[in-house]
């Protein structure tokens, strides 16, 4: 008895707010319906051409599929696709080690690389539109077919595009030579190797971060003249602006860039694992290409998940 | 204000002064006005100053040319006679010029077909995409409704999610749609969309079309950083959200409008995945130059396997083809990619 008055007590006393709050609640609630309608067409969208396509693969992946006139035949056989794609396969384990540590390496080497760029492509010089404009080239290029043909990946034997040709110009001999010339001769293997890597995919490496460079250099913008005049007052050196100042305020930026970077590289139809996808997939295995697609987005929420947890905690949000 | 003409004549002044005033604190005497550190602070900024902008150029020049090698590289191969790619003689320069590659390439290609079904496809597609990823970011970025952590949640799985995964399931929604829908869609002709530019249209016109998830993103931060008070004084005035919408909202977000735009048309420009999943002979140029040297072997070498060193002439033609159009549109228009961006709103 007593509960229900106090239940009843309780409702009217949050009933009377309301009653007195009613117009406010009816626009806000009318608001949010128009927030509906906003995104209504893209609701509906996502539905039939993203979230129903996204579970079909997902039944896939669990079938044995066959392609019939009028649809796609399946045969439920529960987890031995994926057992098959990691217990069987030689090729997709392999390919998918290699392309975590490709992109574990190169990752951090476009973003520092970028962010370098984006600080030069900041300052005032003659030409900076010129310079701008050919490093953003990539950004329309690297996307398309021409990047194949210019890669050389077309065919395998014979001649090769501009990037090997390119990379032959930088040939091991050339860093060795210039080492010998500095007095050193033979330091270690590891070194020059890695050099060599470097050298050799420098053509990859600017030919990728031209979305990234876009990216830091608009955040670079975001930086107040004031607070660099203001460094300089107080006799701070660039050095020291760019780890106390610049730094911090791109950072959200970066993280933006890493993610792309992460996502660029995984989802790129030329690498390894993706190939071997679309391959199991031309051949008509659909069931088992879409087992394989799915432990590898599997894999890749996996590691943004954890890129992201770590560098959320090194940057720096500009409270509002 | 002081013109641009003017300001520069200010600077100029103001330089000169300062030139000044440092030769007459030398003439007396530097100790006198400053400190050993600052001093020294000044004179590490002079050096730096004086040898950093040779590094600049050095280091500039150095990956200019590596960005516009193939490029150069492209225009030299392009109008090479196919006869001296094997000359050791010529690096850049061939002896004389030929347009045979490009004229045999353009055939091949179908170019001027391929180009018109290219250029309607893509601006169709941009057009549609843009103006509804700018609804739905505007709505994800202004109003508050139930369940809307989780929907935009939604727009950044878009992000992630390759269009690999869902490419087989789309070709069979495709293929085998609602039968009316389909008559209506290709009047009457077929019960199937494959082939038809529908394929590229449908998803673009419900905000799903190629990377549609990023321009959400994008619009949706852009929104969010126009201050509040522009609308709130609109609907004061009685207009609806959606004509606010259009008449305060997009005036504003112009720049932004078309760099995503751009963008836009740039990667439907460059898609081949897409394309090539659900056409099988509705050709685009991304298309045709991923197929070219097949093609090529296919018209010109008799279906004989050839290597690429054979027909690289033709391919680099046919690059040099399929890009020209989208260079053209980057020269007149580069600065919006980068002014736009800065605008945009993802900087914050």
């Amino acid at each position: 008895m007593s509960k229900e008055k106090t239940k009843a007590v309780q409702t009217s006393e949050n009933a009377s707010p309301a009653k007195q709050k009613k117009h406010v609640l009816s626009y806000e609630k009318r608001k949010g319906l128009y927030g509906y309608g906003f995104i209504g067409l893209w609701a509906i969208g996502t539905i039939y051409f993203f979230i129903a396509p996204l579970i079909m693969s997902l039944i896939y992946s669990f079938n044995e599929t066959e392609v019939k006139v009028g649809g796609m035949g399946m045969k439920w056989i529960g987890m031995k696709n994926y057992v098959n794609a990691f217990r069987k396969d030689q090729d997709y384990t392999l390919a998918l080690v290699d392309m975590l540590k490709n992109t574990a390496l190169r990752t951090p080497l476009i973003i520092i690389f970028s962010i370098f760029i984006a600080l030069v492509l900041n300052q005032k010089f003659k030409g900076r539109t010129f310079a701008r404009a050919v490093f953003f080239l990539p950004v329309i290029i690297a996307t398309g077919p021409v990047m194949d043909i210019i890669n050389g990946n077309m065919s395998t034997g014979g001649y090769s595009g501009g990037s090997e040709q390119f990379s032959t110009m930088f040939e091991a001999n050339l860093v060795d030579q210039l080492l010998n010339f500095l007095g050193i001769y033979n330091i270690s293997d590891k070194l020059s190797n890695i050099i060599n890597s470097l050298t050799t995919d420098i053509f990859n490496l600017v030919w990728n971060s031209g979305i990234q460079i876009l990216l830091i250099l608009a955040a670079l913008q975001g930086i107040s003249p004031a607070s660099k005049e203001a460094a300089q007052m107080e006799g701070a050196t660039s050095w020291e602006f760019f780890w106390k100042i610049t730094l911090p305020t791109i950072s959200p930026m970066i993280l933006a860039c890493v993610v792309y970077t992460v996502v660029d590289s995984f989802v790129d139809p030329g690498n390894k694992v993706m190939t071997i996808v679309l391959n199991k997939s031309t051949n008509w295995q659909h069931g088992y290409s879409a087992a394989m697609a799915w432990a590898y987005f599997a894999i890749i929420g996996v590691c943004l998940g954890i890129i992201v947890a770590i560098l959320n905690k090194v940057i720096y949000y500009e409270v509002e | 204000m002081a013109t641009k003409k003017e300001e520069k004549q200010f600077e100029k002044e103001r330089k000169a002064a300062i030139k000044a005033r440092e030769k007459r604190m030398k003439e007396i005497g530097l100790e006198k006005f400053l400190t050993p550190d600052q001093i020294k602070y000044n004179k590490r900024q002079k050096v730096i100053g004086a040898v950093w902008p040779v590094f600049r150029f050095l280091i500039l020049f150095g990956l200019c040319f590596v960005i516009l090698y193939p490029l150069i590289f492209m225009l030299s191969t392009a109008f090479r006679p196919n006869e001296q790619m094997n000359d050791p003689s010529i690096i850049w320069i061939p002896k004389n010029f030929t347009m045979q590659n490009i004229k045999d390439t353009w055939k091949v290609m179908k170019f001027d077909k391929t180009l018109i079904n290219t250029i309607i496809l893509n601006l169709v597609s941009s057009v549609l995409q843009v103006a509804t990823c700018s609804i739905t970011g505007y709505g994800f970025a202004r109003f508050k409704f139930k369940g809307k952590n989780f929907l935009f949640g939604i727009v950044v799985m878009m992000i992630i999610v390759p269009p690999q995964i869902t490419t087989i399931p789309l070709y069979m929604q495709y293929a085998y749609p609602p039968k009316i829908v389909a008559k209506i869609l290709t009047l009457g002709k077929s019960t199937k969309l494959i082939n038809y530019g529908w394929t590229m249209y449908l998803p673009a016109l419900f905000a799903n079309g190629i990377r549609a998830g990023l321009f959400i993103f994008i619009f949706r931060q852009f929104f969010r950083g126009l201050p509040k008070e522009l609308e709130d004084a609109a609907y004061l005035d009685g207009c609806s959200p959606l004509y606010t919408y259009v008449k305060i909202m997009i005036p504003n977000a112009r720049q932004s409008f078309l760099t995503v735009f751009l963008f836009s048309i740039v990667w439907y420009w460059n898609d081949y995945y897409v394309s090539s999943s659900f056409f099988t002979n509705n050709d685009t140029v991304a298309l045709m130059l991923k197929n070219l040297n097949t093609t090529l072997a296919k018209t010109l070498f008799n279906n004989q396997s050839v290597s690429v060193r054979q027909i690289i002439v033709w391919l680099e033609a046919g690059c040099l083809l399929s890009i020209t159009p989208i260079l053209v549109m980057y020269v007149f228009l580069q600065r919006y990619f980068v002014e736009g961006i800065e605008k945009s709103g993802l900087a914050n």
